[in-house]
């Protein structure tokens, strides 16, 4: 399916090349959004349409968005590899930092006030309805009578956010009960948590939809997707852990493609947008917390703050957590292979 | 000419990118024992399958062939409905079918036995897929069968199961033969309906066409490519060995 994807990026590519060469609309300006899938519905029904209003109103000018949603690894390796958007907003530090290490992305993409982010949520557990199993902290999820899902952090942004956040709790427990963080604790616990895992999915959203046919007791997944499912209606209740991770969702406007494209001013304009209050609003009713103080103030009933909150810096930043964790011989791979079959 | 460009220019394109980045790095890809447990598995899900896919197989072209069953023409054309139906559909019926919340799945789970996302469902999805393989491999050869030698034989007194087992059977073996190898080899690398269907579980359920999938995802194109080669190399070798029996054979049959 990914690969399919590739294609449609592909021949969007070969449109939009033959569009810049055929004749090119001076009254309209166009941009390309290449995202990560999760936040697809708040930029297609709100944040998009009100950009262009916006646009049009100060420019006079129409604005044209293509958009692209893939999961964020494959959004960032289809831009890599030339798939020209403007603006890439992902799931990932890690996935911007490949364009700017591509040379795509040649500003300090984490200088500015909001330290390059746009979105935040945190990773929740979402339960049966009433909770038949009784979950209610980390614990829980490494009773044998518990079936735990959650997507496989090689093909899966959300799933590396999950895993680190098992990973993280552990140390914080530690860290709180003997004023140490326990690197060997940790990894036993994510070790048998890891072991009741039975199924993982290639996406966050393909562990959903396995969830919603019946796998499974606790699904670990960001807590706005949990919410974006209560939104539409459907029971899924979800339990917010006392220590969890912070998760940070990064944007930039990738500087090879709009120079190319000679629309940076409007690339610029849009991301400046998504920090505004109005945008950052709508970000908070699809679920998303909101990376702009005053606006989460505004919503802290909504998203109530973990006790024992932690962001990615307790673990050490994404480079070693990349290394410590997913690594050749970081904690998650090696579970496996000590295992044996 | 065509067979050349289609086939063995993206074969030589891989082989040579895997050859650039040096053999012994590939050779420490392979080794991994997460790629060594996937192959492990692709191969055994897959000589399951065949083993089960030459019984039924052999025997629904028998039924089709020889017995006048009601709608033959629709029995014929349904046998090719796996051909046509994306692979990813074929994951999403078997977990409709056999998922948690369906009738059948929870009769399963009630005897301690899961289905979907387990092995189970790999040799399903994989049975589903290649079920077409070895059904028309042995259609023509039964049809062109006269009757005349199993009659021949059933006069001389052989049983029923007799002049099946020596007269039928040695008949029909290159062509079950070569439904086997085709079904095994396209197994191997089948794709669609596994990502759906296992569990994914590196060293439990993961197959190698979704560790590939996986070291690509995940940005290792050697470790992809590694076991990329090796099913390819594992697939030529089937296919020529296919060659070599049916050719075997035929001397055989000629100099009988």
């Amino acid at each position: 399916m990914r690969g399919f994807k590739y294609v449609m990026c592909l021949l969007l590519g070969t449109c939009m090349l033959a569009g810049c060469g055929g004749k090119r609309d001076i009254s309209e300006d166009t941009l390309t959004l290449g995202a990560y899938t999760v936040p697809k519905e708040v930029y297609q029904r709100e944040l998009i349409p009100r950009f262009q209003r916006i646009w049009k109103e100060k420019t006079g000018r129409d604005l044209h968005v293509r958009q692209s949603y893939m999961a964020s690894g494959a959004q960032s390796r289809a831009i890599a590899r030339g798939f020209e958007a403007d603006i890439a907003a992902l799931s990932l530090e890690a996935d911007i930092e490949r364009l700017r290490t591509e040379g795509l992305i040649s500003h300090d993409w984490r200088k500015d006030e909001y330290r390059g982010f746009v979105t935040n949520s945190i990773v929740v557990m979402v339960t049966r309805p009433g909770n038949p199993k009784g979950i209610r902290d980390w614990s829980d999820l490494i009773r044998q009578d518990v079936d735990v899902l959650y997507p496989s952090p090689k093909t899966s942004g959300g799933a590396m956010w999950v895993v680190n956040a098992i990973y993280g709790s552990s140390l914080k427990r530690t860290l709180l009960e003997t004023g140490v963080a326990d690197d060997v604790a940790a990894g036993k616990f994510l070790a048998a948590l890891q072991a009741r895992v039975r199924v993982m999915n290639k996406s966050g959203r393909a562990s959903v939809t396995t969830y919603e046919t019946g796998v499974g007791d606790v699904l670990l997944t960001y807590e706005n997707e949990a919410l974006l499912r209560q939104r539409q209606g459907k029971a899924f209740p979800f339990i917010v852990p006392d220590a969890t991770i912070l998760i940070e969702n990064p944007i930039a406007v990738v500087d090879a493609n709009v120079d190319r494209h000679g629309n940076r001013e409007a690339a610029e304009a849009f991301v400046g947008f998504l920090r505004s209050p109005e945008a950052q609003r709508c970000f908070a009713r699809y679920g998303f917390r909101p990376v702009d103080a005053d606006i989460a103030a505004e919503f802290s009933d909504a998203f109530p703050k973990p006790l024992h909150l932690f962001d990615i810096r307790f673990l050490g930043g994404w480079p070693r957590v990349s290394e410590l964790l997913y690594g050749k011989n970081g904690v998650w791979t090696g579970i496996f292979e000590r295992k044996g079959v | 000419m065509f067979v050349g460009l289609l086939v063995f220019l993206p074969i030589g394109a891989i082989t040579l990118e895997a050859l650039r980045s040096g053999l012994a790095s590939i050779w420490d890809q392979i080794r991994n024992p997460q790629a060594l447990a996937a192959l492990g598995l692709s191969l055994r899900m897959a000589m399951i399958m065949v083993l089960i896919n030459v019984v039924t197989g052999t025997a629904t072209a028998w039924v089709m062939v020889r017995n006048p069953v009601p709608l033959r023409g629709l029995l014929n054309a349904l046998v090719d409905i796996p051909f046509a139906i994306p692979t990813v559909v074929t994951g999403m019926m078997l977990v409709v079918l056999y998922g948690p919340r369906s009738v059948l799945g929870a009769l399963f789970a009630d005897r301690g036995i899961s289905v979907v996302f387990d092995r189970p469902g790999i040799v399903l999805a994989l049975l589903f897929v290649t079920f077409p393989f070895v059904v028309r491999a042995v259609q023509p050869v039964l049809e062109e069968m006269e009757v005349d030698m199993e009659e021949a034989a059933r006069t001389l007194g052989a049983g029923r199961v007799k002049t099946f087992l020596l007269v039928v059977l040695p008949t029909l073996m290159p062509a079950i033969l070569s439904g086997a190898a085709l079904s095994f080899s396209r197994a191997l690398g089948e794709f669609g309906s596994i990502i759906i269907v296992a569990g994914n579980i590196p060293m439990r359920t993961q197959v190698a066409s979704v560790y590939i999938f996986g070291e690509i995802e995940s940005g290792n194109t050697g470790g992809a490519l590694g076991l990329s080669i090796v099913l390819l190399i594992i697939s030529f070798l089937v296919l020529f060995s296919l060659n070599l029996l049916q050719k075997r054979s035929r001397r055989y049959a000629a100099t009988d």
